[in-house]
């Protein structure tokens, strides 16, 4: 890794005007499993001259109900939420995500903040810089998009566009299934975003002296039923292929509420609304969960080499909505 | 928040600051800068304990955090050191696979002693790391069922197949103190 300064943060006021100062040339620290990994591929187009920990603000690593909200702290770190009992008797879905990622290690220190706002997997986009030069592509602001041409068998089906990365993140999927919003402050104040709308095809909407603070879940409707199902080839180390968070609620025998996002088939979360729609009103059964699974990916445009994606989402959602 | 309280705050200044790092029991206090020796803010933990310390039984392999190989323990906790920043560890217990030994009597961890028995290894070249984050499962819980072995070493990866021999080992260790 090339060096940098580096400052550990005590608030966040000084960990914002840190990165004002620097205009786009430090960067937050948090688990840093993902960071780390850019900075020793030498991955970001401006390499951070400034590394801000924000490990050493206190105060940041809540998980707590309050009234009709669930609250999480960015730092809160993933084994707390994969262990916490909160989530996992009122918002399994959140808990079985977090319990998802990566491997025990790496638990111990990701956060959720940085779950969220990790870089995307993309081969392209990643190749190293040491190993014969970095792949100047559409998300670096040069170049086309390799997937487009190359080998996209784990690229997206569904919503990319000059980029066809997917989002790594397995909490992005669980949050979206629960109507989850993020509160990001900056030197102008603070502002909400819906962690379904925080990705575009070209990355995440931060700006450059951008923190997220919290994560929130409002209490739309009870519990209901929650699952969270991933695809990965070996468990482990392996990101989602696909992923599949539902949160349903069944009232008299028949689905009277139902969320459904899908992770690794687009550049955030997809909301599955059409599937969504299909089981309002409905008893049900296996039948349904297919006709459901089948208006998710409604309108999946595979690229040359993953089509195999949509039956991977397909059996997953019939999965998830089935038993 | 006003743009003034935020930018009057000092900028900070590399080479001015010392880091006390606590590796296995015993305190080291590193100074940051770039000359030989000092402590680069962009030093691994895993560069650190293996280059400048010279506690070489930590692996690191994959150096990406995919591997294990590198695991050692924060406060009892496995983490991987080829992941984090030495500058933010100080304060600190890191426990390597040095540590693990009788300080006094020089004996091995009965769990170390376990993967001798077993030879839950080929290579060796992952065996501190799947000793470490064994060493942690046992450490948060002393009994646990082979399922829960099985997901404690599931970031240890063995390039040699030896993940059977290993689960063995571990298992004739837990439930016993130590
Ligand atoms: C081998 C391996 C396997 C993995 N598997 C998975 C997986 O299966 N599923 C998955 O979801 N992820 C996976 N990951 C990605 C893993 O890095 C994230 O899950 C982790 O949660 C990132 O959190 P962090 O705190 O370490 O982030 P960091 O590395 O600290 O930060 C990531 C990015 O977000 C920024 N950032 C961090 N916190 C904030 C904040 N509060 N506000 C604004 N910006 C912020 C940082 O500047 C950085 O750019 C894997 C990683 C590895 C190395
Ligand atoms: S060397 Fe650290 S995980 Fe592979
Ligand atoms: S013994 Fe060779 S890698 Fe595990």
């Amino acid at each position: 890794m090339k060096t940098f300064d580096h400052y550990d943060a005590h608030s966040l006021d000084e960990a914002l005007g840190l990165l004002a100062n620097r205009c786009g040339k430090a960067r937050i620290n948090a688990g840093g499993t993902d960071l780390l990994g850019l900075l020793k591929d030498g991955v970001l187009p401006r390499y951070p001259e400034l590394i801000v920990n924000i490990k050493t603000i206190p105060g940041l690593g809540y998980i707590e109900e309050d009234g009709e909200r669930l609250r999480i702290g960015a730092l809160a770190r993933l084994c707390e939420l994969a262990g916490s009992k909160l989530l996992r008797e009122r918002y399994a879905v959140l808990c079985e995500a977090a319990g998802a990622v990566a491997g025990p290690q790496i638990r111990n220190v990701a956060t959720v903040g940085g779950n969220l706002c990790q870089d995307v997997r993309c081969w392209y986009y990643r190749y190293p810089a040491h190993l014969g030069g970095t792949m100047e592509c559409a998300r670096k602001g040069r170049g086309p998009c390799f997937a487009i041409k190359g080998d996209n068998r784990y690229h997206a089906i569904l919503g990319g566009r000059k980029c066809f990365a997917v989002c790594p993140s397995d909490l992005a999927v669980a949050f979206a299934a629960l109507g989850g919003q993020m509160t990001i402050v900056s030197p102008r104040g603070e502002r909400k975003i819906a962690v379904g709308d925080f990705y575009s095809p070209l990355g995440n909407g931060l700006a450059d002296d951008e923190i997220v603070k919290e994560i929130d879940v409002a209490k739309a409707f009870g519990p209901g039923r929650q699952r969270f199902l991933k695809f990965t080839v070996r468990k482990p180390i392996d990101f989602a292929i696909v992923s599949v968070a539902a949160v349903t609620e069944e009232k008299n025998g028949v689905f009277a509420n139902a969320r459904i996002a899908i992770g690794g088939v687009a550049p955030g979360p997809f909301r599955a609304e059409k599937a969504e729609e299909k089981l309002i009103g409905k008893k049900p059964s296996e039948a349904l969960a297919a006709e459901a699974a089948e208006a998710a990916v409604e309108g999946a445009r595979p690229l040359s080499k993953n089509g195999w994606k949509i039956e991977v989402a397909k059996a997953l959602i019939t999965r998830v909505i089935g038993s | 928040m006003s743009r003034e309280n935020i930018e009057s705050r000092n900028e900070p200044v590399a080479g001015e600051k010392l880091i006390e790092l606590r590796v296995n029991s015993q305190v080291y206090v590193l100074r940051v800068g770039r000359g030989p020796g000092e402590l680069d803010p962009a030093h691994t933990l895993a560069f650190t304990l293996r280059e400048t310390l010279g506690l070489t039984g930590t692996k690191v392999s994959c150096d990406k955090g995919a591997c294990g190989g590198c695991t050692v323990l924060r406060e009892a906790e496995a983490v991987l050191s080829c992941m984090l920043l030495t500058i933010e560890c100080g304060g600190k217990e890191i426990t390597t696979i040095e540590g693990l030994k009788d300080a006094k009597t020089g004996a091995l961890d009965p769990l170390q002693q376990s993967f001798i028995d077993h030879s839950a290894f080929q290579c060796g070249y992952c065996t501190p790391g799947m000793i470490m984050s064994s060493k942690a499962l046992l450490t948060a819980n002393p009994s646990p069922a082979e399922e829960e072995i099985k997901e404690a070493l599931s970031g240890n990866f063995c390039r040699c197949i030896s993940q059977y021999q290993v689960v063995e080992a571990v298992k004739a260790v837990s439930g016993k103190k130590g």
